[in-house]
């Protein structure tokens, strides 16, 4: 990691990082972005082959590439390095696409279906239990400080492996990550749905009493499980929040018309 | 809504559909984040927290993975967070489920077409690395500045056009709908909060029914439930 400090271009790498899907296309998809997140590590090209060098690697860098955002800088990190080493093309070339499934996996599992909800979860159940704007803050907090610490260590683990990537994809850590985050998520989430329910009926400014409160509860819930049945039916043909929106067109029109 | 509170929820709007794709996915585009940033500036933040935690409940299905199609709730939210707000200040906060749902409905149909005009900066982006793949080719790095610069500036654009339109016709249509509603104000609570927790079931059992994940899931729901029993 000392060794990292010193490379030029990897603050600036780093910074470009997050902004790696603003040209996104579907002929490119991440492509540009790549290429421009990992333009600053191969400036020393210049000076090392010349500016011919540099621009065939700017070229490579640059052409279709599709993974999860965050953990694509473990690419970034792995391919600038072997531009720099002076690794064939054709090697270089296959790595990136080699990289591909396995990293937007890996992103998809670790971040998409297990931290996000997670963190929203937990957001959700801070807010629950009265944390009010803290919940915002300590959701954004929380999940933040694994996108970026991802961003920065697949830079860095990417760097370090150049060609041998497949060591730093094998991390203990993300592996354990992996095995720890889809659990924890699935609890939070299961935990943050009665939490919410309970939360926004207390907090309507209703001031039930108890029995009529649980009467509200029971009836919602009872609902929710009747549309969540519905709408795990209708995948396929129709997506949760399409049915969502049609009910909830009934409902306003219902009570428009209400006498 | 004066001009300078439209221009700072435009503002924030911006943040938040700028940040689902383009830079630097932080999360400020979940609804929670961004509905209570829009009621929070127009002087209400625990109303856009209300309208925030409901939205996070759909939003739960959506997970923004690659060349998917998915709604985009950021600008939406943010302006639903605003309109309720603004709903709060000008009525009383019994009211505020009628207008709670209303104000759901239009930012879903606005987070639809976001997913929509997603597609078409996407295209467009396509378009201007076609016009520009001599000069990628050729290895120039300004070309790619380019490109990332032109990508930022549709997407702002564009989150800065659903913001509007959730927040001007779309504000319009809850103040003229919630102002002839004449049901029971259970109605709009129960039946809003039924479909939210609905959907946001269906979509973690989409997550985590199967394996060790639907385990824990389920004790989850046990662990609230009984929370929600001591609370209750």
């Amino acid at each position: 990691m000392s060794a990292l400090r010193g490379v030029p271009g990897f603050a600036l790498t780093t910074a470009r990082l997050f902004g790696l899907q603003s040209a996104w296309s579907y002929e490119r998809m991440l492509g540009i972005g790549f290429g421009h997140a990992v333009e600053p590590l191969l400036r020393p090209l210049r000076a090392k082959r010349g500016d011919a060098a540099y621009r065939d690697a700017l070229a490579r860098e640059s052409q279709f590439f599709n993974a999860h955002p965050y953990v694509s800088s473990i690419a970034v990190g792995a391919a600038a390095r072997c531009e720099v080493d002076g690794e064939p093309p054709e090697r270089i070339q296959r790595l990136r696409q080699a990289l591909c499934g396995p990293l937007g996996a890996l992103g998809d599992r670790l971040v998409w279906a297990g931290w996000l909800p997670a963190c929203a979860a937990l957001g959700l159940v801070l807010l629950a239990l009265g944390a009010r704007g803290w919940a915002v803050l300590a959701f954004l907090a929380l999940y933040n400080a694994v996108h970026v610490a991802l961003r920065v260590w697949g830079l860095r683990a990417g760097w370090r492996a150049g060609m041998r990537v497949t060591v730093a994809l094998a991390s203990p850590l993300l592996q354990r990550g992996l095995e720890v985050v889809l659990p924890v998520a699935a609890l939070l989430v299961g935990f943050a749905l009665p939490a919410v329910l309970v939360w926004a009926v207390r907090g309507a400014g209703l001031h039930l009493p108890w029995w009529l409160a649980w009467r509200h509860v029971v009836a919602v819930a009872l609902a929710a499980a009747v549309f969540a049945a519905a709408a795990a039916r209708a995948r396929g043909r129709l997506t949760g929040l399409s049915l969502a929106t049609l009910v909830i067109g009934v409902l306003v029109a219902g009570g428009v018309v209400w006498p | 809504m004066s001009p300078a509170e439209i221009a700072g929820v435009t503002a924030a709007g911006v943040v938040a559909g700028v940040d689902l794709v383009t830079f630097p996915q932080a999360m400020t585009a979940r609804p929670l984040v961004g509905a209570f940033v829009g009621g929070w500036l127009l002087g209400h933040p625990m109303v856009g927290l209300l309208a925030g935690a409901v939205l996070e409940l759909f939003a739960l299905e959506t997970l923004p993975v690659g060349a998917a199609p998915y709604p985009d709730w950021g600008p939406p939210a943010v302006a639903a967070g605003a309109i309720l707000a603004q709903g709060v200040a000008a009525d009383s906060a019994a009211g505020v489920w009628p207008g709670l749902l209303v104000t759901v409905f239009v930012a879903a149909v606005v987070a639809r077409l976001g997913g929509w005009s997603m597609q078409l900066v996407r295209r467009a982006n396509g378009a201007a690395i076609r016009l520009l793949t001599p000069r990628l080719d050729a290895g120039d790095p300004r070309a790619l500045v380019a490109l990332q610069a032109g990508g930022f500036v549709r997407d702002a654009a564009r989150a800065a056009a659903l913001t509007l339109l959730a927040l001007l016709p779309g504000g319009w249509v809850v103040r003229e709908v919630t102002s002839r509603w004449h049901g029971p104000a259970a109605l709009a609570e129960d039946g809003l909060l039924a479909v939210a927790l609905g959907a946001a079931a269906a979509s973690a059992w989409r997550l985590f029914g199967r394996g060790r994940a639907a385990r824990w899931l389920l004790a989850g729901l046990v662990a609230g439930c009984a929370g929600a029993l001591l609370w209750v």
